[in-house]
């Protein structure tokens, strides 16, 4: 424990020094990932598993705001791009622990439509491969190739129509096809999901308009998600799981998780709409921690370097934790009363009637180096030098932990409950998500229980809710033993998919967790309030942020996450029929050469009051004659043949049936072409063409020849088997004539494309 | 038309050669993601032209960028992006090879407060955009610039942010109106997000052709773009300046005068090579087109996946779109407006069902003859089959049905020769002279939006104003007392509509999806199958009454639209926009 501090004391010294400078050095750059949906890492949540406590599960979101309707085009995972779930177990060791690498690849099943799924084919159909590194990323080994990713959940004709779509039995079953386990044990599953998140975009960020009844800007959006459910034993530095933790609150089973997508440095498009190419180093584009980390907290100036920033360098953001910027909106002196949105939330400016915690005030800094802090975390010794590392960074010893460090069960980060009005004496343990990395990570004990999700005490408040019962409720407010408070599994300590984390990350800036370690709000007064729990902390922990839960269910095991909206519900509609005054329906209608005949075939449907079929030919496709007549039959065979001998030579034949009924009313079936060859036997394919072309001719010694557009002879060659190729592949693109020709005239013509 | 028809004879047996050629070509085909549905600042999404209701002297171009933006998209909210060039493009002259106007825009964004994380706060705005607007008129050898440092207004992100003492401090419209620009060359310009125009049940379009037509009792249908915003370039062009030789619209010989036809589309281009460092990124390079748009739903509905990016990067000129052509005279559409077909397995278009006998005749389902079969005939002589005229790109196969209507409606527009007129006045013979209803024709075999700029502007008050555009021109000239009495030209009301040009009002999926199932056809005398020649006592059959019953979905947009430029409507505004169902 010292050897780390000591270590990152230095840092941080240096860093924040540094850091006054850092701010006037603004580069102006626009957000750089909101133009990239495709990298776009929205939302991670890790979490002990509910249906079952020997695991975790871990989730990274990408590609924002998916229309389910969102078509032709479905939104998936990205080619040339890796979506990264990053693991740290040990604070000792550099860079990750744990990678999990996801790449994806695209192939179209049918590239004749323009429809996504059809006839059972599915275009943009991508699978995954998923590589795992235990050594900081030198080496990768495959857990998962050829993984599937569900289809967009487009609508019941593409996904359950078993003639034009995919006959699926449900969606879901598409989903649960797709849950792969690795070769090393995990749960996977890629795929498109309802998006989990939910928040008030449109009162949020019109400067804060926060309003009770706000509007989840996520509704019914859909966005792509990665999970693996990962044994904790894997997870766990030792390899342990959790019947080996020495309490719910061991310090060895903290995790640190992020997220990321990365490009190749240098994109080149094709010239002609063909595929990119990518070269170059892979670059960092996005990345995810700590919910609202780079939305609400980094500045827009400093949003895309954060991106591409990897979580060992973050100590260079760190006074936009230690000063945030929302704690401006919550500070009467600064702009709080130009947001009444947040007007319920009002950081401490005089707690316990010493302590201001507001923007550029001292916060705990007049306790720096005191007796009083001795053998706390605050203690230079410990870990004074970050949490009070001067007397205007008030945050750094809440705001700043909570993302960068996470919470020891030390001094003074303890519940009020058992401290006797002391905040700095010990309290009742409810957090210890301590990995000292000095980055933005989410950080989740994985020895704290999991709070059944249909318990009455769940709760979205997570830590926060967990704080509530452990100051206010008789069964946890005794006295300031370490047993399970509900909701201790979640937000900060971890991420649930419940948790709202506005809300929380709202009022942990108003000061709620310096609140419920005893620095209690204004209005109480220490000897003369009654309780602690004063009005202002319950404006607080009344506040919310607007929308406080998802707008559908979760599932209750892997996936967790709920089926994607699909972009058409309901039944469809069944237009009108077109009426036909002819009964009879032509099924099929073939006319192939045999020899130098042609054998016509033809089968009918409704097949009533039909009287004979009359066989039409023509030479020109304009002019028909009878050649003979079928009479109808009125079985059930209805289908029908007549040869026609001696078709050839004509060139061209034209073929159609008249079908006439026993009222003397007639129609005509579709018109058929046979057409015969009069350069016996020569063929040139293929066309288009890109290197050769090939010359198959019945007839021997003829000569082949090339003619360009502009009637220059590009290439010649003679056939003496009758067999030939010509390489075309130094020609220009275009259309050129292929000439052949026997000894005494040219017997053939054909135009062919070089591509 | 002496020149045209020479130019057309240049380009008519390369027409014939890659028409023969492409048949094989739709075999070869390369497996491509489509590349700008991940890149969507430079996706455009709509163009639209049409001369503007409020004065006949004025054209107006949209070009649309950017879609589905959800209005409280924030932190950072959507807009024109740095290192892009949006382009409209304008012919007006098929005897010359490249763009005759060309309107290039570029945007610069500033951050005014970089240490917050709203994107409006105390009167400064960051991701602030400007641009640059450059005009070419030598086919884009030199362009000179005509507009700098134009505003783009911000996102209507709420209240607070425009109105309030906190935010801007002003409104909305003062911010939108302020924006309107006046170019020094003449034309008046707006760039910025507005309500996105379009409209289309886009999950009913696309599970493979669920169509919920508007008013059904089954399943209401949904537009997938309501309360969505797009990033708008509208242009307003007195028509001197688009008119080939500089004419007025007052000058125009009549209303449907070939020298007023110009075809519009737009484009987006980036430069071929993007290198990222960490936190930020950089273009170099030649610049590519990335993405492009003349005719609604083209590369939507027409072309299929594995030419998408392709058609994207292709030039409409030079014939490069001739490439495409087989994706117009045999539509994937059809297949499923034909019971031969997959007709059967698509019942929402069960109303829409193409000619398989025309006049006990021809069959324009996908691989048939349809006029094929008169090809050569004295009958044609003079009309626009013969061979003497565009016989060679109208007829070119026996195999090529739709090669009569949708390819000169996408390729080269409608000309006002026979047969291209309606069967009014033909006394049933489609190949005779009737009543003028169109002339877009701008010869040049690639696809644009062609608008005959000398038509007159159907009021939007009026009662005959119609969405269908000239599908209900049609309807009115062949059934309305008031123009069905001759072959006289005269204005039928949206005559100026889609395919003629495009107001913001047409609803092209529905047309669209009529011209692929045949009305056009119907329109010009080659009437539906349940029309017998000897027999019926009207041509206007239950089936053609089917088909123009159809609708493809919502008929009008989710919002109204302005009564002057830019006439697109205000964006739809973050926080409290009222919600209506998308899916």
């Amino acid at each position: 424990m010292k050897k780390i501090s000591k270590q990152f004391i230095a840092a941080l010294v240096v860093i924040m020094l540094s850091h006054t400078m850092a701010m006037a050095s603004s580069h102006r750059e626009a957000p750089l990932i909101s133009n990239d949906p495709l990298a776009d890492n929205t939302d991670v949540y890790a979490f002990r598993s509910p249906c079952d406590s020997n695991n975790v599960v871990l989730i990274a979101n990408y590609i924002p705001f998916e229309h389910p309707a969102g078509g032709p085009n479905w939104y998936t995972f990205g080619e040339n791009i890796r979506y990264e779930i990053h693991v740290d177990n040990n604070s000792a060791t550099t860079g990750d622990d744990i990678i999990y690498r996801f790449t994806f690849q695209q192939v179209d099943e049918d590239n004749s439509t323009f429809f996504n799924i059809r006839l059972g084919k599915e275009n943009l159909k991508t699978t995954y491969t998923l590589e795992r590194s235990i050594n900081g990323g030198t080496s990768y080994t495959v857990i998962v190739s050829n993984g599937v990713v569900p289809p967009p959940n487009i609508g019941p004709r593409s996904i359950t129509n078993a003639t034009v779509g995919l006959g699926a039995s449900d969606y879901n079953s598409l989903m649960m096809a797709a849950v792969s386990t690795a070769s090393t044990g995990e749960k996977v599953f890629c795929g498109p999901v309802d998006d989990p998140f939910f928040v008030d975009l449109g009162g949020a960020f019109d400067l804060g308009g926060f309003r009770t009844n706000g509007v989840d800007g996520l509704e019914k959006f859909n966005c792509h998600s990665i999970m693996v459910e990962v044994p904790i034993s894997t997870l766990q530095k030792d390899g342990k799981n959790t019947t080996q933790a020495a309490n719910i609150l061991d310090g060895d089973f903290v995790i640190g998780v992020y997220a990321s997508a990365s490009r190749p440095e240098i994109t080149t498009l094709s010239t002609e709409g063909g595929k990119s190419t990518f070269s170059g180093d892979w670059i960092q584009v996005s990345r995810l921690g700590m919910p609202l980390t780079n939305e609400a907290v980094i500045p827009v100036g400093f949003k895309d370097k954060w991106n591409g920033t990897l979580p060992s360098d973050d100590l260079q953001f760190a006074k936009y934790f230690s000063n945030p910027e929302l704690a401006l909106y919550m500070d009467d002196s600064q702009f709080g009363g130009a947001v009444p949105g947040l007007s319920a939330l009002r950081i401490q400016s005089n707690s316990l009637g010493a302590f201001d915690f507001r923007n550029g005030k001292k916060g705990l800094w007049d306790l720096k180096g005191t007796a009083a802090v001795a053998g706390t975390a605050l203690d230079d010794a410990i870990f004074g030098t970050i949490l009070l590392p001067d007397d205007k960074s008030p945050r750094a010893v809440d705001i700043l932990p909570i993302f960068y460090t996470g919470v020891p069960n030390l001094r003074p980060y303890q519940l009020a409950t058992g401290k006797g009005g002391d905040p700095l004496a010990a309290g009742k343990p409810f957090i210890n998500n301590f990995l000292p990395t000095l980055g933005d990570y989410l950080r989740l004990n994985m020895a704290v229980p999991v709070t059944p999700r249909n318990s009455p005490d769940f709760n979205s408040l997570g830590i926060v809710q967990a704080a509530v019962l452990g100051l206010t409720d008789p069964r946890f407010n005794g006295d300031a033993s370490l047993q399970f408070i509900p909701n201790m599994d979640g937000f900060p300590n971890g991420r649930r998919l419940e948790d709202d984390v506005t809300t929380i990350e709202l009022q942990a800036v108003g000061g709620v967790a310096l609140a419920a370690i005893g620095l209690w709000y204004d209005d109480f007064e220490p000897g003369v309030s009654p309780s602690p729990v004063t009005q202002d902390l319950l404006n607080v922990l009344t506040f919310q942020a607007g929308v406080t839960q998802n707008d559908t269910a979760f599932k209750p095991c892997f996936p967790y996450q709920q089926t994607p909206w699909a972009g058409f519900t309901g039944e469809g509609y069944v237009g009108p029929r077109s009426t036909d005054p002819l009964p009879l329906t032509w099924i099929g209608f073939q006319a192939e050469r045999s020899g130098k005949d042609v054998l016509l075939n033809w089968e009918i449907a409704n097949s009533q009051n039909n009287l004979r079929y009359e066989v039409e030919h023509s030479l020109d496709g304009s002019r028909y004659s009878r050649l003979g007549n079928v009479q109808a039959d009125d079985d059930n065979t209805s289908k029908y043949r007549y040869i026609h001998s001696g078709a050839s030579p004509a060139v061209a034949n034209f073929y159609r049936i008249k079908q006439v009924d026993k009222d003397g009313k007639f129609s005509f079936s579709p018109v058929r072409i046979v057409k015969f060859n009069p350069v016996a036997g020569i063929t040139v394919s293929p066309n288009p063409a890109s290197n050769f072309i090939n010359v198959f001719s019945a007839e021997k010694n003829i000569s082949v020849s090339l003619v360009d557009g502009a009637g220059r002879r590009m290439a010649i060659t003679k056939l003496e088997s009758g067999n030939g190729q010509i390489n075309i592949s130094a020609l220009p693109r275009g259309i050129y004539t292929v000439v052949a020709e026997n000894t005494k005239t040219i017997i053939g013509t054909w135009r062919i494309l070089k591509q | 038309m002496q020149k045209i028809k020479h130019f057309l004879r240049k380009v008519l047996g390369l027409c014939l050669l890659v028409l023969s050629a492409q048949i094989q070509a739709n075999a070869s085909s390369h497996r491509e993601a489509p590349l700008i549905s991940n890149d969507p600042l430079a996706d455009n999404t709509d163009v639209y032209a049409f001369r503007s209701p409020d004065n006949p002297e004025l054209i107006t171009i949209i070009a649309n960028y950017i879609p589905f933006q959800l209005p409280e998209g924030g932190p950072n909210y959507y807009n024109f992006g740095e290192g892009i060039r949006y382009e409209i493009h304008i012919k007006n002259n098929p005897a010359t090879a490249a763009d005759d106007i060309t309107y290039r825009f570029t945007f610069k964004l500033v951050l005014e407060d970089s240490t917050t994380f709203f994107n409006i706060r105390l009167g400064k705005q960051n991701l602030k955009a400007t641009y640059t607007c450059e005009k070419s008129t030598n086919g884009g050898a030199s362009f000179t610039t005509i507009l700098t440092s134009g505003m783009v207004p911000p996102a209507n992100i709420g209240p607070r942010s425009i109105e309030g003492g906190a935010g801007l401090n002003t409104d909305y419209n003062t911010l939108m109106t302020n924006a309107i620009a006046q170019a020094t060359s003449g034309e008046k310009i707006f760039c910025g997000p507005v309500d996105d125009p379009f409209f289309v049940d886009l999950a009913g379009a696309f599970d493979v052709g669920n169509f919920r037509p508007e008013g059904n009792t089954i399943n209401p249908t949904k537009d997938g773009l309501a309360r969505f915003n797009v990033h708008t370039i509208a242009m307003q062009i007195p028509i001197s300046l688009l008119q080939k030789d500089g004419k007025t619209g007052a000058m125009a010989t009549n209303i449907l005068d070939g020298d007023y036809v110009i075809g519009v589309w737009a484009s987006a281009s980036r430069q071929q090579v993007k290198t990222l460092s960490s936190g930020s990124e950089g273009f170099t390079g030649q610049w590519i087109q990335v993405s492009r748009l003349g005719m609604p739903l083209t590369n939507e509905a027409v072309i299929p996946l594995g030419m998408k990016d392709k058609w994207n990067a292709t030039s409409p000129y030079n014939n490069e779109d001739l490439a495409f052509a087989p994706f117009f005279i045999n539509p994937e559409l059809a297949l499923y407006m034909d019971d031969s077909q997959f007709g059967e397995a698509v019942p929402s278009m069960y109303s829409l069902r193409i000619q398989k006998h025309a006049l006990n005749a021809f069959d324009f389902r996908n691989g048939m003859p349809g006029l094929f079969p008169l090809k050569g005939s004295p009958a044609l002589d003079g009309t626009a089959l013969s061979e003497a005229n565009f016989g060679s790109i109208l007829l070119p196969n026996a195999t090529s049905p739709r090669a009569v209507d949708l390819l000169p409606i996408f390729y080269t527009g409608v000309p006002n020769l026979r047969p291209y007129q309606l069967a009014t006045g033909k006394a049933g013979d489609p190949l005779a002279a009737g009543k003028p209803f169109i002339n877009n024709f701008l010869p040049t075999l690639g696809d644009m939006l062609r608008l005959n700029m000398s038509t007159p502007a159907t009021p939007r008050n009026s009662p005959d104003f119609s969405s269908l555009g000239i599908v209900q021109a049609a309807v009115l000239g062949l059934t309305d007392a008031r123009f069905n009495g001759d072959a006289t030209l005269q204005f039928i009301p949206n005559m100026d509509g889609f395919p003629n040009g495009r107001r913001l009002e047409d609803d092209v999926t529905t047309i669209e999806l009529q011209a692929v199932s045949g009305v056009a056809l119907a329109a010009i005398g080659l009437w539906y199958d349940d029309y017998d020649p000897n027999s019926s006592p009207s041509p206007v059959t239950q089936n053609l009454l089917n088909v123009l019953s159809f609708s493809a979905g919502p008929t009008k947009n989710d919002t109204t639209f302005k009564s002057a430029f830019p006439y697109v409507q205000t964006p739809w505004r973050g926080f409290d926009y009222t919600k209506q169902p998308r899916f």
